[in-house]
């Protein structure tokens, strides 16, 4: 079995600093895997990366076994790689309904297609009782999973999910989390980018890498990775690393 | 969605045959060129309305598609070429062009964009303006696709058909995925290309189509009144005029373009009368309030007043994403 | 040899000249991220300004008692330009920053275009209300420095040129100075650089802004001023300059005063040369093919730091 995301040695650099350094990592189709690290530590550069938006400068990225390393986003998405922005990007003169309509548009010329498809993707995140009211002005619960919809109604095969939680109520972020969870219904991986949310994480994750300063310090399953001394040290600093020794 | 039984078509097309019969109703040649000019600005603002208003991008350099139009014509009829086709021959180099300029501006951003496209238009009005085969700043004679003593009658008619023509496209476009895709871009062209949008490929086939009909308008234009100069149809105005037209009527709409032109063109007109060089004044004034206060322009202004997409309960009042109303 | 040399001298002095137009464009553009298409209509109204200062006897679309008070107190000759340029630049200061208050602050957060839009209509206005007040006939300012010369070896230039030369790079080098200095020139620095923490720092953005805005329109002002002598004044004389400044802005990197003032030398150094080898007509042609070639390849100038 080819696995759905490769990254062999991935390096992405800025003038002088390396954000990602090295990072490696292999994902099975229907996995859902959750990259973390404080802030700065290079996640939502990864996703970049995985997308097309920047092409790395060191390493290969091989989306189901095609090597994917210099296409351009409109191209990763159309192969099957799906996104949503940490910073959430509503088309605000369009509806909720159009919005994700844009996304089916990849599979259908027709609007009466696309309306349908997007209805039912809309039903799957409870948001069919929004689809006509514009995007702009939306609570921001409600955005996040615009942008999941979105990317949804493209059928991708990989969906890259950057902070989709963070900003709600823990409530919020736990129903988000039960949907996220059945992602791979439709035939998705999941890989999330969380800074601190370790609530949903450890719910839904079914693997954990951990990033800091660029690189991969630790990966395993959710419960064993957050109590690494290492991933500890670099969330709380090097004073509580002396705790749980 | 049954289009014939649609009261809103019936009305449009009693509409366009009454402006249709307009020569009819009017005394004289000066008053049959003001329609005629209104009515091709009205073209020119439903072709710039594809790249401006639906696409979001700001281009004030169309004029240079204008001026192809009608050089054009003039250049390919003295190979000899038959009229017809050295028309169409002329809009056809100037989709050409547009597709050159394109693969460069489209590149850019923003203002970034906007400068680009100036400096098209520049380059071409100062290389007209300069090279001998175009006449020089003394201009171009252009032939007259109509004769007789109607012809006015019938070059009106022939704008009205473009308009319609182009109002056409617009409506198709607006209905369709590729205008979907246009207002994507306008929005965030980030989130156009994660949804698998080939953002370049829209934004060139948008100029593309819109080049084209500015062409042929330009055409029409310089056969009309038979002469072309530099200084007067290969200026920055007439681009900043179809851009402004666009704006106050309502870019992104379908009636928006048009309802700007005849707005414009009339007020010109009347100024005309009362200051003798005024009308840039009027542009500036007008562009100013527009912007500060009905940044939708008129009909996206009434689009808005009467519109059917309310917004959530205990949402915040949205800011206009660019001051172009969407569908 | 000694014609191109000459030619490139040339170009160096004007070049000074349009690195003070650049340079203030560059300001209003690096701090406020406004697109600013009315500099060369500022650059207009400096000049008529200067002007008018010059020869009061402009002033005859006053009301008749106020021109005559005017023309009684202070004559009808005024100042040379080469004085009165100064006068003009703190009326375009003032003027700016009213400008500013009433038509830029209300669109300084919106798009692009609408930015593009307010500024072109400013700029409209502008040249058709000189127009109207003025009304459309050439003028010309007779200074008999503008027929001196100066002689360096086989190089003559012109001594209004040089003055103009030596009193532009006095701005410069004051404005980088006043930039890297100040406080309010650090003030300035900081919301170019961050317009988002700016202000969490106790920076009156909106004030910083303004001035910046109205030190822009000043510089335009200033500069029109000094061409004063050497072009004729007619209300459409400051439209090419504002792609020029553009063309300036993006060749030396948006944001970057420094780099808008060499691109400035650059452009004028250009045009000089192509004035010598091509011909006179193509020079603003150039100067537009510059301008597309910088966009296509190095969009982000030659000292920007930021993408286009």
């Amino acid at each position: 079995m080819t696995p759905v995301l490769e990254l062999d040695n991935v390096t992405k650099r800025f003038g002088g600093l390396r954000a990602v350094k090295s990072v490696s990592l292999t994902m099975n189709a229907g996995e859902i895997l959750f990259i973390i690290g404080p802030n700065g530590a290079g996640k939502t550069t990864v996703f970049n990366l995985i997308s097309g938006f920047l092409h790395p400068n060191e390493g290969t990225i091989r989306f189901q076994g095609q090597d994917i390393s210099r296409m351009s986003p409109h191209r990763a998405a159309q192969l099957g790689i799906g996104r949503t922005f940490q910073i959430v990007k509503p088309l605000p003169s369009l509806t909720v309904l159009q919005n994700v309509m844009l996304g089916a548009f990849m599979h259908t010329r027709s609007p009466r297609q696309a309306e349908e498809a997007s209805a039912k993707i809309l039903d799957f995140l409870q948001m069919v009782h929004l689809s006509k009211f514009l995007a702009s002005g939306l609570p921001l619960a409600a955005l996040k999973r615009l942008e999941i919809a979105r990317a949804l109604a493209t059928r991708p095969k990989l969906i890259l999910l950057d902070e989709v939680v963070s900003g709600l109520t823990t409530s919020e972020a736990l129903a988000l989390a039960a949907l996220v969870k059945r992602l791979p219904e439709w035939g998705v991986s999941v890989v999330g980018g969380v800074e601190h949310v370790m609530q949903v994480v450890m719910k839904i994750a079914d693997r954990v890498i951990v990033l800091d300063y660029g690189a991969k310090i630790a990966e395993g399953l959710p419960a064993e990775v957050v109590k690494k001394p290492e991933v500890i040290e670099a969330y709380l600093g090097p004073k509580f690393k002396e705790l749980t020794q | 969605m049954s289009l014939l039984k649609s009261w809103k078509f019936w009305a449009l097309v009693a509409a366009t045959l009454v402006w249709a019969r307009m020569p009819w109703f009017v005394q004289n040649n000066y008053q049959l060129q003001v329609l005629f000019r209104i009515t091709l600005f009205a073209a020119l603002g439903l072709a710039w309305n594809l790249v401006g208003g639906y696409a979001g991008q700001l281009s004030l350099g169309h004029v240079a598609f204008f001026g192809i139009g009608a050089y054009g014509l003039a250049l390919f009829h003295q190979i000899p070429l038959p009229l017809w086709l050295s028309l169409i021959l002329a809009a056809t180099v100037a989709t050409l062009v547009a597709g050159l300029i394109g693969l460069i501006a489209f590149r850019l951003r923003g203002p970034y964009f906007t400068l680009a496209t100036i400096a098209f238009g520049e380059v071409l009005r100062l290389t007209a303006a300069n090279l001998d085969v175009t006449g020089g700043a003394i201009g171009l004679t252009v032939p007259s696709l109509f004769h007789g003593r109607t012809f006015w009658r019938q070059f009106y008619l022939a704008s009205v058909a473009l308009t319609v023509i182009a109002f056409i496209v617009n409506y198709w476009v607006s209905r369709s995925r590729f205008g979907y895709y246009l207002l994507a871009i306008r929005e965030d062209e980030d989130t156009a290309s994660a949804v698998g949008i080939n953002t370049a490929r829209s934004k060139l086939w948008s100029l593309l189509l819109s080049a084209f009909l500015t062409a042929l308008a330009g055409a029409l234009y310089g056969s009309a009144f038979q002469f072309i100069i530099p200084d007067s149809a290969l200026t920055l105005e007439i681009s900043v005029q179809i851009a402004i037209i666009t704006m106050l009527g309502g870019a992104g709409t379908l009636l928006g373009p048009i309802v700007g032109a005849a707005l414009l063109l009339s007020a010109q007109e009347v100024f005309k009368n009362q200051f003798r060089e005024s009308h840039l004044l009027i542009y500036g004034v007008l562009i100013v309030v527009v912007v500060l206060f009905l940044p939708e322009g008129v009909v996206g202004g009434l689009e808005r007043l009467f519109s059917r997409k309310p917004r959530a309960p205990g949402s915040s009042k949205p800011q206009p994403a660019l001051g172009g109303a969407a569908q | 040899m000694i014609r191109f040399l000459q030619a490139c001298a040339d170009g160096l002095l004007t070049g000074a000249l349009y690195a003070l137009i650049g340079m203030g464009l560059a300001l209003i553009f690096g701090v406020m991220r406004i697109v600013n298409f009315a500099h060369g209509a500022f650059l207009m109204v400096g000049m008529y300004a200067t002007y008018v200062l010059f020869d009061l006897t402009a002033l005859n679309f006053l009301p008749v008692p106020v021109y005559n008070f005017i023309v009684g107190r202070f004559g009808e000759h005024g100042l040379n330009p080469y004085w009165g340029f100064l006068p003009a630049g703190l009326f375009m200061f003032a003027f700016g920053w009213l400008i500013y208050a009433l038509l830029i602050q209300p669109v300084r957060n919106r798009s692009h275009f609408m930015q593009i839009l307010m500024t072109t209509g400013i700029g409209l206005i502008l040249t058709d209300g000189a127009q109207l007040i003025f009304h459309a006939d050439y003028h010309q300012t007779n200074i008999d420095l503008v027929n001196r010369g100066v002689h360096l070896g086989p190089f003559g230039a012109n001594a209004a040129e040089v003055l103009s030369f030596v009193i532009a790079v006095a701005f410069v080098v004051g404005l980088r100075a006043f930039v890297v200095r100040s406080r309010t020139g650090q003030a300035l620095r900081a919301i170019s650089q961050n317009p988002e923490v700016a202000p969490l720092m106790g920076i009156n953005v909106t004030r910083i802004q303004g001035f910046s805005f109205a030190l822009g329109t000043a510089l335009a002002g200033v500069a029109g001023g000094l061409l004063l002598p050497r072009l004729y004044l007619f209300p459409g004389v400051g439209e090419d300059y504002t792609t020029k400044a553009f063309v300036m802005v993006v060749l030396g990197g948006m944001g970057s005063i420094e780099g808008a003032a060499f691109g400035g030398l650059v452009l004028g150094v250009t045009e000089s040369l192509t004035s010598l080898y091509v011909g006179n007509k193509w020079a603003l042609i150039v100067d537009f093919i510059f301008f597309l070639l910088v966009l296509s390849f190095k969009p982000s100038g030659i000292f920007g730091r930021q993408r286009a």
